[in-house]
């Protein structure tokens, strides 16, 4: 578990290629190629490559994994022909996608209308440098590995809005502009929630907060902080009962009604980005990441890659809840979202922060099992 | 409700106006009145009949005249009165029901641009089911659908 | 943001159907709304006119596609009564098996929709997989799933197959249970009561000056229904109650509709037993030789050019699933109708459309023009 990094994994593959690159260069060019600044650079390229596959690939995975599941919840079988189970459906649609033509309407501003969903997509794709998936995944030692990726995803409103508004659309409009209004009101009660596990943890690390999970998951203790975060979570990935934004009933397809092609390919894979990012937080902060409680037997978890598998089984059943939510809730309508948002969800979450701080001071967490460390 | 006690109400406050009045299976009547006094009949019949529901307007064309029938239910005898007037075709008005029963806003534009008969004081008479600028009235005898073939005797009407 | 008129349709998916719904808006705020229609406007009315009596029957079926037995049955109730024909009462009370599953189908049909727009996903795929086992059963008699043509002037074209009893019995029994889960995944849900309570709200008077008939008249408290002011085909000798709701709202029509359900299904099982225990002709006998002969060559000497059959004008209504729709069918004494007009029960509940959705939000027009229960073909005819 502590030996084998993915960083040093990919150092070591990177220095193996930089030495048999440098074995056919002549000497000059060999000490400059193998020095430890390229070799460092090249394995930062090759870990990010690395990720960039991974998160796409469980991308893709989530959201088979949701077509079947409402599937199921419909009483139909989701997607069935496209290799076995329909595992390759979405590979299939992804590159449909990829081969169309992408359109932008003529009095569309051309800089918004491609620079919006570019941004949108990378700001989505940039929060998996930081978030670590297992113990080996260490990234490096960022004191503040959940504060950046809250930062970061928080980044949605503004290129939602800049797509909805350069589409030169009536209907774009009015979505993007509730859907920037539903994000940033919900990101309050989110951040709130964080807080209460900071407060618990000691830290703004990830992977401190998941070692002091290792006896109990915050879950126990900090159960209103999970609601919270779980329905502010929903209202940032605007699924149902929070996706008037995008409401086909009466907006089409909201604020990506006029984007075709790739373009929409991203924004879709963003959805599905941000919600395995949201599934994923969820588990990190609350669920104990990549660690059992200590009374499972040690051959559950010493197997290789233990750690991963357990993750993505607690991250896909964390999605299936939210699936499961989506089948069987109506819309909220968007002003009776926002009144949920600034008078329910934001007093709910300072009391659970409230509880969290109660719990710290006074020394009531050994009850549950958890050892408070020694200050942040 | 029968037509006679139809015909004894209406006759007094209709005069002349007031054709016949005869009996219609399942009807409270079918009234047969002169267009001068439509308005007057439409507000006696709304309120002193108490049919305040008026479900359908429709016109019929006849060649030489037009034909403008109302079906009108009262909730408190449970029953449908037939109201309906001649109007001439090279003279085809009519005073709108729309000031006394709001539900003949639809009905009137669709009986306008069907069957070519001009309600006066309709607040809004345009196209409702052909499109904007269509000249025909296609519920016209005169509008043919397709030529008279040979082999069927289908023009008979004209 | 500044009033802009905006066009919901005549694409959309939404509207349910082919019309385009104007509304002025401010931000979210509705201040007008003027739909447009037409765009289904087939002329059935003037191609009647070209037809022999029971073609037009195909004419209603494609009138309202949702609920097409009802309008067969409309047009030939005032059909019979212009040609002074009477039907069969084993033919009657077929007529009423098939408006009442024509009922419950077309509800199923609007519950699945409705939900759909309001977000809940999969109650529309349980509704529609219910209503496919009720175009089953038409399947088994009429030998379609849509566009029926069942119902001739002076009865049914066939009689129905011995095993329909059973099989209808069978699939009440199933729906009865079905529908105690619809109401369980709406009633039960907090978000669907904050959705539609107290929305498209249309008080009892207003609904009868503009002319609003079915389960919008009814979820005002005004009950009033066909079925039980003006009996036709025999629902005086069956027992139910009429469904109404007082709060003239959303989720009134809501309860209405769920409640006609269960109405007709205990219409349904008094019908099917009258069915099973008397069995007898589904044909009017004395019927003139032309009506059943359509396609007898013209020019030969005899029936077809003779023009001075009895004349006759017939009226008739009937509560279809929508509302209250009537016909008017003058017989000039030849073998096609002189002019055959109907009313549409939709036609007049969206005339009104002012007077229910000006003042609500842009994210209010779906649950409100469902529970409207829009069906543009009859609209348009």
């Amino acid at each position: 578990m502590g030996q084998a990094t993915l960083y040093s994994v990919s150092y070591w593959i990177s220095n193996l290629i930089a030495t048999a690159i440098g074995s056919i260069l002549p000497a000059g060019a060999r000490t400059v190629v193998t020095s430890s600044d390229v070799v460092t650079g090249f394995a930062v390229l090759i870990f990010a490559v690395v990720i960039l596959a991974a998160s796409m690939l469980n991308t893709i995975m989530l959201i088979w994994w949701e077509r079947k599941l409402l599937g199921r919840f419909m009483d139909r079988r989701g997607a069935m022909h496209v290799g076995y189970a329909g595992l390759l459906q979405n590979f299939a649609d992804g590159f449909k996608l990829f081969r169309k033509n992408t359109v932008k309407p003529r009095e569309a501003d051309a800089l918004g209308f491609y620079l919006g969903p570019t941004s949108y997509m990378v700001t989505s794709l940039a929060i998996f440098g930081i978030l670590p998936i297992s113990s080996g995944w260490d990234t490096g030692a960022l004191p503040l590995t959940l504060l950046l990726a809250l930062a970061i995803f928080s980044f949605a409103p503004l290129f939602i809005f800049i797509s909805a508004w350069s589409s030169n659309n009536k209907y774009s409009l009015m979505g993007g502009m509730r859907s920037a209004a539903q994000m940033i009101a919900y990101e309050v009660p989110l951040l709130l929630a964080v807080v209460a596990v900071v407060i618990v943890a000691g830290s703004f690390d990830l992977n401190t907060i998941v070692y002091e999970q290792q006896n109990y998951w915050f879950w126990g203790p900090l159960f209103l902080a999970l609601v919270v975060f779980v329905a502010a979570m929903l209202a940032e990935m605007e699924r149902i009962p929070f996706d008037l934004p995008e409401a086909e009933a009466e907006l089409v397809e909201g604020w990506n009604t006029e984007y075709g092609g790739m373009l929409f390919a991203f924004f879709m894979l963003s959805d599905y980005l941000r919600a395995l990012v949201g599934s994923i937080l969820v588990v990190l902060l609350f669920l104990g990441g990549w660690t059992l409680p200590s009374w499972v037997p040690s051959a559950a978890t010493s197997f290789p890659l233990a750690g991963i598998f357990w993750f993505m089984l607690k991250t896909y059943l964390v999605f299936g809840l939210f699936v499961w939510i989506r089948a069987s809730l109506p819309r909220v309508r968007t002003d009776q979202l926002l009144r949920v948002g600034w008078n329910r969800m934001i007093p709910l979450s300072l009391l659970s922060v409230f509880l969290a701080a109660l719990l710290v001071t006074a020394k009531c967490l050994p009850v549950f099992g958890c050892v408070p460390s020694p200050g942040i | 409700m029968q037509p006679d006690d139809l015909s004894r109400i209406l006759a007094p406050k209709l005069g002349e106006n007031l054709l016949v009045v005869e009996p219609f299976d399942g009807m409270a009547g079918r009234v047969r009145f002169r267009r001068e006094g439509a308005l007057e009949l439409f507000r006696i019949v709304r309120d002193e009949l108490t049919f305040t529901h008026l479900s359908m307007v429709g016109g019929i064309d006849w060649v030489d005249h037009r034909e403008v029938f109302y079906v009108a239910w009262s909730d408190s005898v449970r029953q449908y009165v037939l109201l309906s007037t001649d109007v001439p075709a090279t003279d085809a008005h009519l005073e709108s029901a729309t000031p006394v029963w709001p539900s003949a806003n639809w009905h009137e534009r669709e009986t306008w641009e069907l069957v070519d008969v001009t309600f006066d004081h309709h607040p809004d008479l345009r196209h409702l089911l052909t499109p904007d600028g269509y000249v025909f009235h296609p519920l016209l005898r005169s509008f043919k659908l397709h030529e008279p073939e040979e082999l069927e005797v289908k023009s008979r009407h004209v | 943001m500044s009033e802009m008129w905006i066009n919901m349709g005549p694409q959309h998916p939404m509207t349910h159907g082919l019309w385009n719904l104007r509304v002025r808006i401010d931000g979210e705020l509705i201040l007008d709304a003027d739909p447009e229609m037409g765009y289904l406007h087939r002329g059935i009315e003037k191609i009647s006119e070209d037809r022999h009596y029971n073609e037009v029957v195909t004419l209603m079926d494609r009138c309202c596609y949702v609920a097409g037995l009802a309008w067969e049955h409309l047009y030939v109730l005032a059909s019979e009564k212009a040609l002074h024909i009477t039907p069969p009462e084993r033919a009657e009370y077929i007529r009423m098996m098939c408006d009442e599953f024509q009922r419950i189908g077309s509800h199923i049909m609007w519950y699945a929709a409705f939900v759909q727009d309001i977000g809940l996903m999969s109650p529309f795929l349980y509704g529609m997989r219910d209503r496919d086992l009720v175009l089953d059963l038409f399947q088994s008699f009429s030998g379609a799933r849509l566009t029926y043509e069942y119902m001739r002037v002076g009865g049914v074209r066939n009689d129905l197959p011995p095993t329909f009893t059973g099989h209808a019995r069978k699939i009440l029994d199933w729906l009865e249970q079905r529908f105690r889960e619809y109401d369980q995944l709406c009633l039960g849900s907090a978000i669907f009561h904050k959705r539609c309570d107290n929305l498209g709200v249309l008080k009892a008077n207003d609904c009868v000056t503009h002319g609003i008939t079915g389960p919008m008249l009814r979820s005002a408290g005004v009950k009033r229904d066909l079925r039980k002011d003006r009996p036709y085909a025999r629902y005086d000798a069956v027992d139910f109650d009429v469904a109404v709701a007082d709060g003239a709202d959303v989720t009134g029509r809501y309860l209405v509709r769920m409640e006609e359900m269960r109405q007709s299904i205990r219409i349904l099982r008094q019908v099917v037993d009258w069915l099973e225990q008397h069995p007898g002709p589904v044909m009017a006998d004395q019927l003139p030789r032309w009506l059943g002969a359509p396609y007898a060559p013209v020019g030969r000497e005899g029936y077809l050019l003779k023009r001075n059959y009895a004349k006759g004008v017939g009226f008739s209504s009937v509560e279809e699933p929508h509302g209250e729709a009537q016909a008017y069918v003058v017989n000039e004494g030849s073998e096609h109708p002189y002019r055959v007009k109907f009313r549409s029960p939709v036609f007049a509940n969206l005339a009104a459309v002012r007077q229910y959705l000006v003042g609500y939000r842009v994210a209010d027009i779906p649950p409100i023009l469902g529970s409207v229960d829009v069906c543009v073909g009859e609209v348009d005819r």
